[in-house]
């Protein structure tokens, strides 16, 4: 080895005296250099005269001293080729003359004083090692200097980044790169699979896949999806499998013209496409044309989906009950008027998704007069819908299901005018990104809603503790199994810990939460909602607590959770399967139950699992 | 093994497959199956649970080989991370997958 770097007083230190020579000069443009050259010649002296001394001190005869050191006036034999014609006597002289040089390198004061210079245990643990390397760096050939290569024995320019050989020889370019690509590659992978693999673990973690291995039916799904080119017919396989299908070459962005004629059987009546971004129009129409049938269609990222498209879905016979478009803000206002007109009648859920410029109050307006069967509306990242259109939602008397996450700014009478006109047949209700509504909104929810089990309002700063503590208090509605009030927080950048006004989800409307659904919760969300108390959570997952039901819990950003709270979590909760602890900075060390998992640990660690039952204990 | 002692429970069970194939399979392998797990249980009074014999009329030979061999598999990675995915071919896929779906695997 020939390690680089450690300042050696006894390498030629470049020698400035004036004006150089003509000579000198000239060779040193040939890339010769004169100091060099005194340089070699003075050590290869040395080394006869080391030799000779050697030879004569251990009673060697003249001929083998004559043989192990290069007489001075001899031209300096090729080390390399010296080395692959030596005899076996020749190596073990070699070897003995390289231990001799070692010895005396060790005596050495400048080995001593380089010694203390690094340190005696770190990188240069071992005498031994160090000397020889030593030894080494001094018989090494200099950077700009020719050297023959170890292996192949050719000439080269010796760099900074020449390597050395198995033997301690320099290599040139070309060996280099071979012995590079014969074991580098192997140090290489070794190198990025430590962290491809613990990346690996963790996503697996967020999967929900672990431990152990995947069951049957992922692994086959994987590898169909692997082969789908070859594949010609799904079969008869169930739905659901269809849909896991269907979900997986899409993430692996396979669904494309080709692939999208498996999911296309005449006696289907659902289609659905979780990535449609490579389909074109045609390949929508062919929906259509080869499933006349159809009843359910998803489809997002279907931004091909446009009003040609449309159009012929209203030629057709086609009757639709549910449509959920993702992503097609090509379809006017004008189409949509008339699909809901010609088609309204059998639809009985709809949901739209990113219509950016269209879909807007009016034809909401037009929903409670073409669709009186709706009973599922979903309006997701629209543009385009205001108060006005919300108001138009009460005239849906059958809706049981209704999500609105709406761009512009929308305030409460509207959402009051909606919930005390449907209120009492929703199922589910979601409000996100609702900035401005007040008390009035969950007032109305306490009073008219009695069959909700889903509740999601999200992005608020104007709803107060109290606000939700009345509305969970002597509800008349069953306990729910889904509960998103995430971000429901008060904001003030220059005392963020401060809440004078009791604004957002904390204490009091947590605690009276638990209280009227923990019994049935199946999902918690309480993300960002940081005004909520240790002793809140203390007090709600205190021992004796059961919440049979819960499976994921989002506490992120609680700024009042820690491992107590953490760990009682887990008590509590048998059924848990996830819980997400982000940016808590009192979660530190956590023993998660075998089974359950715990996401977003701040360490570097991630989180460690404690055996329970039959298994052992492990670390991960 | 736990299963060994409960009732005199064999701690082996077989799987016999529509065209009479038999494999023979560790109980506690098997059980990776919510749909032979339910079999077995001696609580079910399944005739499967008493003879420790499962017969399945819709699944060949070798896809069941495949999901014997999957069972051990499953069974000797059970508490490891990381974990390979076994090498299924791709033209047993589809017959594997239905399998795999009644099975509850």
């Amino acid at each position: 080895m020939n390690p680089p770097g450690p300042p050696a007083a006894n390498r030629p230190s470049r020698q400035i005296r004036g004006p150089q020579s003509a000579l000198t000069d000239f060779l040193a443009s040939h890339n010769i250099s004169a100091n060099q050259i005194r340089q070699d010649a003075l050590a290869r002296r040395a080394a006869a005269v080391a030799a000779q001394q050697a030879a004569e001190g251990s009673g060697d005869n003249g001929d083998d001293a004559a043989d192990a050191a290069d007489s001075p006036s001899a031209e300096p034999e090729p080390l390399p080729a010296r080395r692959r014609n030596e005899s076996k006597a020749q190596s073990a002289k070699r070897k003995k003359e390289e231990e001799k040089a070692i010895a005396r390198i060790k005596a050495s004061k400048q080995f001593q004083r380089r010694r203390r210079q690094y340190g005696s245990d770190d990188e240069m643990s071992d005498e031994d090692e160090a000397a020889r390397a030593l030894f080494q760096e001094t018989m090494a050939p200099l950077p700009g200097q020719m050297e023959n290569c170890e292996i192949c024995g050719k000439r080269f320019t010796v760099t900074a980044y020449s390597r050395a050989g198995p033997d301690g020889g320099l290599l040139c370019p070309k060996c280099t790169k071979e012995l590079d690509q014969e074991e580098g590659s192997a140090r290489k992978r070794r190198k990025t699979n430590a962290g491809r693999q613990r990346r690996q673990v963790q996503s697996n973690l967020l999967d929900g896949i672990y431990p152990g291995a995947k069951d049957l039916v992922t692994l086959c799904v994987e590898t169909l999806a692997k082969n789908v080119d070859q594949a010609e017919d799904f079969g008869d396989l169930p739905p659901a499998l269809i849909d896991r299908l269907a979900a997986i070459l899409s993430k692996k962005r396979l669904l494309n013209p080709t692939t999208l004629d498996l999911f296309l059987k005449p006696d289907r009546d659902t289609v659905t496409v979780y990535d449609g971004a490579k389909l074109s129009s045609d390949d929508y129409i062919k929906i259509f044309q080869i499933v006349p049938k159809i009843k359910h269609l998803r489809l997002r990222n279907a931004v091909q989906f446009k009003n040609k498209v449309m159009d012929h879905l209203l030629d057709t016979t086609v009757e639709l009950e549910s449509l959920s478009l993702h992503g097609s803000n090509l379809i006017d206002d004008t189409r949509w008027d008339r699909f809901l007109t010609e088609k309204g009648s059998h639809l009985k859920a709809l949901k739209i998704y990113h219509t950016d410029g269209y879909f807007g109050d009016e034809q909401i307006k037009l929903l409670a007069k073409t669709c009186p069967n709706l009973q599922r509306l979903k309006i997701s990242h629209n543009q385009k819908v205001t108060d006005k259109g919300i108001a138009h939602i009460a005239n849906l008397p059958g809706l049981q299901h209704l999500s609105l996450e709406i761009y512009k700014p929308t305030s409460s009478p509207p959402y009051v005018d909606v919930l005390n006109s449907i209120g009492p047949g929703l199922r589910t209700l979601s409000l996100a990104t609702v900035y401005h509504i007040d008390d009035s909104v969950l007032k109305a929810i306490h009073e008219n809603c009695q069959n909700i089990f889903k509740l999601r309002i999200t992005d608020n700063e104007v709803l107060t503790d109290q606000g939700f503590a009345n509305l969970f208090t002597n509800w008349y509605n069953p306990p729910l199994t889904y509960i998103d009030l995430h971000k429901c927080r008060h904001i003030d950048a220059a005392v963020p810990r401060d809440n004078p006004n009791g604004i957002g989800l904390a204490s009091r409307g947590f605690e009276a939460l638990m209280a009227h659904s923990g019994s049935t919760l199946r999902h918690l969300n309480v993300h960002s909602c940081r005004h909520i108390s240790l002793e809140s959570f203390e007090k709600v997952f205190a021992p004796g607590t059961q919440y049979p039901e819960l499976r994921e819990i989002d506490l992120s950003f609680c700024q009042n959770v820690n491992d107590f709270v953490v760990g009682s979590i887990f008590r509590a909760c048998p059924n848990l399967k996830t819980l997400k602890v982000f940016g808590n900075f009192g979660v530190r060390d956590v023993r998660v139950p075998k089974g359950k998992i715990l996401i977003g640990v701040p360490n570097a660690l991630g989180m460690q699992i404690e055996g329970t039952g039959e298994d052992d204990g492990r670390v991960i | 093994m736990a299963t060994s002692n409960e009732g005199g429970l064999s701690k082996y069970v077989t799987l016999v497959s529509s065209d009479g194939f038999e494999f023979v399979v560790l109980r506690e392998a098997a059980c990776k199956s919510g749909a032979i797990k339910r079999m077995l249980d001696p609580k079910s009074s399944f005739a499967e649970s008493t003879t420790g014999r499962c017969t399945f009329e819709e699944i060949n030979g070798i896809v069941l080989e495949k999901v014997a061999e999957y069972f051990y598999y499953s069974y000797k990675n059970r508490n490891q991370e990381d974990v390979p995915d076994m090498d299924i071919p791709p033209e047993l896929c589809l017959e594997l997958l239905m399998a795999a779906d009644f099975l509850d695997t």
